[in-house]
């Protein structure tokens, strides 16, 4: 017999205790467990008869019954299992590792539900999102034109226009020319196209919800014909027919609105619907926007008699340009992944009966002087 | 200190009868009434323990207040009444070692002997209980005071036993507790109306209330005009 014990501290259930229950100075020692209560009263329990648990509100108690269930102690401390491993000389390893089991049992199920609960979580969080997308675009088109046109002059006002060519220049009257061509094939009716040429030497041009379509000289000398000009224009039309702007707009604003719901704050949703208004509108569409303009712009070229190979021969044009002059492609940047989108208008292509094409009659030397000079 | 219930069962309140030296911890707006030799001192802390601001935090997110006010009798032959926050019974609980897992608002008053902590129930208590994920743990030996929404009547659990959630007023730290459903289905369980439910398992006394705050609040919410 050996005299190596240990105590802890931990309690004892005894219908011979008062109330039933008691705090106790539980020792183990080569023999088994010995309670001792405040009062003095002695509960042993000998390893042979020892029935372990595990449970209490922490899950880490450690209880342990004799055989005919009169006398339960419990104890939580942290080396109560490891001491009753040792001291028992391996009587009760069969029973504490049947009860560690049981513990990683419960952790793994408690695992499997946290994880599908966070996959659920994550769908529901997609499949949001996306329904959110969904809804706007439908609110969108629901929306009247007028609402285009309203945004459109607003942003408009933040686009430097002191270098713009009056109305009768004929770079101007050849842009309006272009879009008059390309107007009767458009997605929509009943939007009134303006026509701006500024003379500045940046390679962009864009179009502002509702209409109103920028065009710097620096892209109509870089461009090479009429009909790649006309690329060019078709696809900022497509931008404005297929209400891109709004949608941009509106979508940001329904994400922002979504968050908004949740975190319960409502006050900065104003603030923030009239500064997107007037930046994201002018920085750039996304690339889903930009893949649908190519494909409406190619399709509303078609539809007009011109070739839309023009418009990805513009993007080719460009692309061996950059990298000369990459501060001046400014209309690369908002339009990334040329060779991605020539290869799709090309696929376009193949897909729609052909047909033949014709050249625009318009005086394209005359414009290219005037510029030049 | 000697105590006496008064009014019970339906708007219990607690007389504490102080001897010079008398400490008494209770729920900050517990006070109903007392005598002139009290003095009252207001801390994040439970008295002669640790404590602090973490502390004061941590009862926080269990329900309970963030300061603790601590009665202590300067004269002999005093007297102070608390009483609960909610319409219901009050109960004495004598710890002597062990702890008491206390839900959120139960706890009223304990005295010196006995320290107050915050002990953390799990995710799933919380979410699918209704119930809160951090408890309040008494533990040491003395005398330990709840109050209960409606009457309060206790359980001597050996083995099993289901409440449901809402119901629970506190528990020795004897029992373990987890969510379950209620009936075999998880459809069937919602459909009678009793949804998942509080599983006990072990021994030890259980402190059950008779109605549970949560659906008076359903009750009463859709009817109140929005401010």
């Amino acid at each position: 017999m050996h005299d190596v014990s240990q105590d802890f501290f931990g309690g004892v259930f005894s219908d011979k205790i008062e109330g039933g229950r008691a705090a106790a100075k539980i020792s183990i020692n080569s023999y088994g467990l010995v309670a001792e209560t405040l009062e003095e009263e002695r509960f042993e329990i000998p390893f042979g008869e020892c029935q372990l648990d595990k449970g209490g509100a922490s899950g880490r108690m450690i209880f342990c019954r004799n055989s005919d269930r009169s006398i339960t102690l419990f104890c939580e401390e942290r080396g109560f299992p490891k001491a009753l491993e040792t001291l028992s000389t391996g009587a009760l390893s069969g029973q504490l590792r049947a009860i560690q089991l049981k513990q990683r049992g419960h952790e793994k199920t408690f695992l499997f539900w946290l994880t599908v609960g966070s996959v659920m979580t994550l769908i529901a969080g997609v499949i949001g999102y996306y329904a959110l997308i969904a809804a706007t675009q439908a609110a969108v088109a629901a929306l009247p034109i007028s609402i285009d046109e309203n945004i459109g002059s607003v942003a408009i006002k933040s686009v430097d226009l002191h270098a713009r060519l009056d109305a009768g220049h004929v770079a101007t009257k050849l842009v309006n020319d272009i879009v008059k061509e390309l107007e009767p094939h458009s997605a929509i009716k009943g939007l009134n196209f303006r026509v701006m040429v500024v003379d500045e030497p940046t390679v962009n041009a864009f179009a502002l919800p509702g209409g109103q379509i920028v065009v710097y000289t620096g892209l109509i000398k870089k461009a090479k014909s009429a009909e790649q000009l006309a690329g060019v224009i078709a696809h900022e039309m497509a931008h404005a027919t297929l209400r891109h702007g709004l949608k941009g707009v509106g979508q940001s604003l329904g994400i922002i609105a979504a968050i908004q719901l949740v975190t319960g704050d409502v006050g900065g949703l104003l603030a923030l619907s009239t500064q997107l208004a007037q930046e994201s509108i002018l920085t750039s569409y996304s690339r889903k926007s930009e893949t649908e303009a190519d494909l409406e712009g190619a399709r509303m070229l078609h539809e007009a008699g011109i070739d839309p190979k023009n418009m990805a021969d513009f993007f080719q044009m460009l692309e061996k340009l950059e990298g000369d002059i990459p501060d001046l492609l400014a209309w690369i940047s908002t339009h990334p992944q040329h060779a991605d989108r020539i290869a799709r208008i090309e696929d376009y292509q193949k897909q729609i009966p052909q047909k033949p094409y014709r050249l625009l009659e318009l005086p394209w030397e005359e414009v290219q002087n005037q510029l030049a000079n | 200190m000697k105590h006496e219930l008064l009014c019970q069962p339906a708007a219990t309140a607690i007389r504490f009868s102080l001897e010079q030296g008398d400490e008494l911890t209770c729920e900050v707006g517990a006070m109903i009434a007392m005598t002139k030799g009290i003095t009252v001192e207001t801390t994040s802390k439970s008295r002669g323990g640790s404590g602090g601001i973490m502390k004061g935090l941590k009862r926080m997110f269990s329900g309970e207040n963030f300061f603790l006010n601590h009665f202590t009798a300067q004269q002999p032959n005093q007297s102070l009444i608390i009483g609960p926050t909610m319409l219901g019974d009050c109960i004495h609980h004598s710890l002597s070692g062990g702890s008491m897992i206390v839900q959120g608002s139960s706890w009223v008053a304990s005295d010196s002997g006995i320290q107050i902590d915050t002990t953390w129930q799990g995710f799933s208590s919380a979410f699918f209980s209704g119930e809160s994920m951090f408890w309040v743990k008494c533990s040491g030996a003395g005398n330990l005071f709840l109050s209960s929404y409606g009457a309060i009547y206790s359980v001597d659990v050996d083995g099993e036993y289901t409440v449901d959630s809402g119901h629970i007023v506190a528990f020795e730290d004897t029992l373990q507790f987890r969510i379950g459903k209620a009936g075999k289905s998880l459809i069937g369980s919602f459909l009678g109306g009793e949804g998942l439910v509080c599983k006990f398992s072990g021994r030890g006394k259980l402190y059950c209330q008779t109605h549970n705050p949560p659906s008076l609040g359903k009750l009463l919410g859709p009817k109140l005009k929005p401010r």
